[in-house]
């Protein structure tokens, strides 16, 4: 069965330590989502599990493999970087190929998979930053791999390309190992399995995002007429009536009391997502 | 192709201007060891230095320094995709720091090696064809040869190791490469002056000494300069 492992890792850059002794355990083939401040050090944590940083301390390994010094390891991960990192004066087709002939592949398979066969022989400095960011994730896609590592894949793209990433990340999670991170707290509930949060270095919270619990759960409902009398706790804020409540099971019986007393409803939304407290000081 | 191949082609599509200037030194330098041979001597009115002996020194100096010009958009390369993330992919990809310098260095030598072939094989026709000793063109290729790709060597390393090493992508420790790979140049083009009879002898001595340098430093930065340096 593949894992990935690391024991008590703490790497950085010169003598300066940005992550802390952090130990993980991944068994299940899913997607990973990194969550964590900026400089809380999620590309440190890819960087060294990717084998490009030295751990200060502590062990990466992956299927057994030290991530460091095996090149065997390494050739079996993706890393994509927050840059695009391709040669910006080639051709779409000459950077894949560029990559392709380094470490092999099939650059035509991913011209394919990422629908970039029209964008083929234009120069990649003349694309436009979502073109960019397709082509630099369509790298990864070269050859297959095991464990890929995604810093922030989705920043600076439009939302329908956007969601074709998210939907090629969704698939491949079948059979691989995604380290996503994003601070996009929307899109990592939508895609994640596992929820990582990194805060200061140091390990915070890692579990299924299913269990992750909110403190509030503030939901805001719509309705065509007006319900502050049926609902008093409620406050009117930007077209909805606003309820703090324990969990989603409490939206429930208020709706179904809100409808029996005549209300009609056009929309509920869930204003707080539960992520948001991992972004937050403390 | 091999990621040298590439990176040796790309080299040359990004900065023409290089090849161009390259080009044109060599041209000079074939000019200058030529000229003594084309303008009689005038003994009537001697001049007072006479420097015409110095000349095929001064043009094995020069064209040594074509193929530096030649090769130089390859450590350009170097800091431009290292600064825009491609080095820190191809870590990524099971590459060491070793394989990506090494990388670079044979696409450098491989540009200096074309120049220089073709300077020394048309610097030694025209001479041929001007009548200059057949001794004298032979010692000139060797040194021209031995000479430049020495000093290619020498910066390629010296300015990739500079620029792994400088703090800021914008900092200008990247030319002391060249500076450093410039500096056994002076030996080898003032120790002949003053000892014309072991001219060759010190030229290639001093060319075997760069290149062992070269090598041990290229060795070197690949253990000591850690990846997290090519890192954008």
């Amino acid at each position: 069965m593949q894992k990935l492992e690391l024991h008590e890792l703490s790497a950085g850059y010169g003598s300066e330590e940005v992550i802390h002794r952090i130990s993980l355990e991944l068994t299940e083939p899913s997607i990973y989502v990194v969550l964590g401040p900026n400089g809380a050090g999620k590309t440190t944590l890819f960087r060294t599990i990717s084998g490009i940083l030295k751990p200060f301390s502590g062990q990466a390994k992956f299927d057994d493999m030290d991530l460091f010094s095996s090149k065997e390891a390494r050739r079996r991960i993706a890393y994509l970087s927050h840059l695009n990192a391709l040669p910006e004066e080639m051709t779409v087709y000459n950077a894949l190929k560029y990559y392709a002939d380094v470490e092999g592949g099939d650059v035509d398979h991913v011209l394919k998979l990422l629908n970039l066969i029209e964008l083929r022989d234009k120069k990649f400095s003349s694309l436009s930053q979502g073109q960019k960011k397709r082509v630099s994730v369509g790298k990864i896609f070269l050859r297959e791999r095991d464990l890929y590592l995604l810093d922030e894949p989705t920043s600076n793209v439009d939302p329908k390309i956007s969601k074709e990433i998210r939907e090629l990340l969704i698939r491949l999670s079948k059979d691989k190992f995604v380290l996503y991170s994003s601070h996009n707290l929307y899109e990592a509930r939508e895609i994640g399995t596992y929820l990582i949060v990194i805060k200061n270095g140091e390990l915070k919270f890692f579990d299924k995002i299913e269990n992750v619990k909110t403190k509030q759960y503030r939901v805001g409902i719509k309705t065509l007429n007006g319900i502050s009398r049926l609902l008093p706790e409620s406050k009117f804020e930007n077209g909805y009536y606003v309820v703090t409540v324990d969990g989603p099971s409490e939206v429930a019986k208020i709706v179904g009391n809100l409808v029996r007393l005549g209300a009609e409803i056009v929309e509920i939304r869930e204003l707080d997502n539960p992520l948001q407290e991992f972004f937050e000081e403390g | 192709m091999s990621f040298w191949q590439v990176t040796m082609k790309r080299s040359v599509r990004l900065s023409r201007s290089y090849f161009v200037i390259g080009i044109v030194t060599t041209l000079y330098g074939i000019i200058l060891s030529n000229i003594m041979s084309i303008i009689p001597a005038d003994s009537a009115n001697p001049a007072p230095i006479d420097l015409s002996n110095n000349f095929p020194i001064l043009s094995v100096a020069i064209l040594s320094l074509s193929g530096l010009l030649f090769s130089l958009p390859v450590v350009m390369l170097f800091v431009y995709d290292k600064n825009n993330g491609v080095l820190e992919y191809l870590l990524s990809t099971g590459l060491d720091q070793l394989d990506i310098f090494k990388g670079y260095v044979k696409a450098s030598l491989t540009l200096a090696t074309y120049l220089l072939v073709f300077a020394v094989i048309f610097n030694t026709a025209i001479g041929f064809i001007l009548g200059t000793s057949l001794s004298l063109l032979a010692s000139m290729a060797v040194l021209t040869f031995v000479i430049g790709i020495s000093e290619v060597f020498l910066v390629t390393v010296c300015m990739m190791a500079f620029s792994s090493l400088q703090k800021t992508p914008m900092g200008a420790n990247q030319p002391l490469g060249v500076v450093i790979g410039i500096i056994p140049m002076f030996p080898a083009l003032i120790l002949p002056l003053a000892f014309p009879a072991y001219a060759i002898v010190i030229d290639l001595l001093i060319a075997v000494i760069t290149l062992l340098v070269s090598f041990v430093l290229l060795l070197s930065i690949g253990r000591l300069i850690l990846r997290e340096k090519l890192l954008p």
